[in-house]
């Protein structure tokens, strides 16, 4: 083995490296073919002219290797997106539907207002958009990293209606834990302090001591958790928010199922905040509960009179008592 | 494997694909042998380097255009086995149509050419 054999070795070696820019299934099939012809053709260059011009051929292999490398590169990448294409849509598919079912479950999820218990700020028909991780629990870690905030008051909250959790309401959250609530003449007050709330209406047609006098004695409509609230966290005349619950009212105040009927709101039953309001159509409350026919007839014919054009994309506020 | 594709689609060659074609015409040939003897039809003009005219063989394979027949040593070389490369039907008609179109271009080049320096 002479100096020549040793040199074109170490130029070959190198070679065989750079085959490692072509396509694994290019390199397999011509990599020991390839490797054969540069080193054939090193040996007979510099047999006839010298070392310098084997070295020139080793070069002006490079700009071979540059062209050919890509070359093979996108007909390798175009093979396998054509063997692919079939069932690529159906993988496409099915990586949409489930960032759909984890946007939809986790992230946000969109509800329907079908009463006017909001009313002033949300109306019967606004389709409304909630966002999921706004209260729910960060976890150790999410708390520092992520922008969470936990439930104040003054915020409006979707949350599971405790008697049937199959319904979502959305109300405005006045009182957390420990918090003395109670009512005069209409007005709350929390923790003896008279609160004066800007986004309340309003429009009774006549009094009713239960509900502007609040707590009072069980009506007939007071439902069974809401019974248990008044019997087991009244005192002196104030309910008490016990732990892991909240109080909710509705901001037309004087026409509002809410936490003066039926009770607190558990704090797990809360499934987020009402971020924004993506359409708003203007028909009864009987459409917006159960699905059926005549609502997406009317739809249909009066999309555009009935929209309400001036609610889209507007963002219900949460607003701090004064 | 994709689809071969018709003759017709396949014309014009490129030149090195015409040039491996004619240094199979007459002889099997391994890679370094077809890469000698173009440089010598093209007196040296045409130097395959190895990427290319691998890619080309494989582009021919697939067209049918070439065929491996076997391999063995070349005596002239070492004793080290080498891939040899065979011209199928279809390559001969193909290497035949383009030559003709070859002529007919230098043909016209010749006349519009010969008129033109008069």
């Amino acid at each position: 083995m002479n100096s020549d054999s040793l040199w074109i070795g170490g130029l070959c070696r190198l070679y065989g490296l750079l085959l490692y820019a072509y396509p694994a299934g290019f390199r397999r099939e011509y990599g020991r073919p390839m490797q054969q012809l540069f080193r054939d053709r090193c040996r007979d260059v510099s047999r006839g002219s010298g070392r310098a011009s084997a070295l020139w051929f080793a070069l002006s292999t490079i700009s071979d290797w540059v062209r050919t490398a890509v070359r093979e590169r996108a007909s390798a990448a175009q093979a396998a997106a054509e063997k692919r294409a079939p069932r690529s849509s159906a993988t496409e598919w099915a990586g949409t539907i489930l960032i759909y079912l984890f946007a939809t479950t986790t992230l946000v999820q969109a509800y329907v207002v079908p009463t006017g218990s909001m009313e002033g700020n949300l109306l019967i028909g606004d389709h409304i958009l909630v966002d999921r991780l706004a209260y729910s629990d960060p976890g150790p870690l999410g708390r520092r990293i992520l922008p969470y905030r936990d439930i104040q008051r003054g915020d409006i909250a979707a949350f599971l209606y405790p008697e049937d959790v199959r319904t979502t309401y959305v109300k405005r959250i006045i009182g957390l834990p420990g918090d003395r609530i109670h009512f005069e003449n209409g007005t709350v007050f929390r923790n003896g302090r008279r609160l004066a709330e800007p986004y309340t209406q309003h429009i009774a047609s006549f009094p009713d001591a239960y509900r502007d006098n609040f707590p009072r004695p069980p009506e007939p409509f007071t439902t069974p958790r809401g019974r248990d609230m008044l019997e087991h966290h009244v005192c002196d005349g104030e309910v008490i928010v016990p732990p892991g619950m909240l109080f909710a009212l509705g901001d037309n105040r004087d026409n509002s199922a809410d936490s003066r009927y039926w009770g607190f709101v558990p704090r797990s039953y809360v499934v987020g905040k009402p971020v924004l309001v993506y359409w708003s159509y203007d028909a009864p409350t009987a459409d917006f509960e159960s699905w059926n026919l005549r609502h997406v007839v009317d739809v249909a014919q009066h999309f555009f009179t009935r929209t309400r054009w001036n609610r889209m994309l507007s963002v219900p506020r949460s607003q701090e008592a004064q | 494997m994709p689809k071969a594709p018709s003759s017709n689609e396949l014309l014009p060659l490129t030149p090195p694909v015409f040039h491996i074609l004619l240094a199979l015409a007459h002889e099997d040939r391994h890679g370094y042998g077809i890469m000698q003897d173009v440089a010598q039809q093209t007196e040296g003009s045409l130097q395959l380097g190895p990427g290319t005219l691998y890619g080309c063989l494989k582009r021919m394979l697939a067209a049918g255009m070439v065929e491996e027949c076997d391999e063995r040593p070349d005596p002239s070389l070492d004793d080290e086995r080498r891939r040899y490369y065979r011209m199928t039907p279809l390559g001969k008609k193909l290497v035949r149509a383009e030559a003709q179109r070859l002529a007919g271009a230098v043909t016209v080049a010749m006349t519009r050419l010969a008129g033109e320096s008069a």
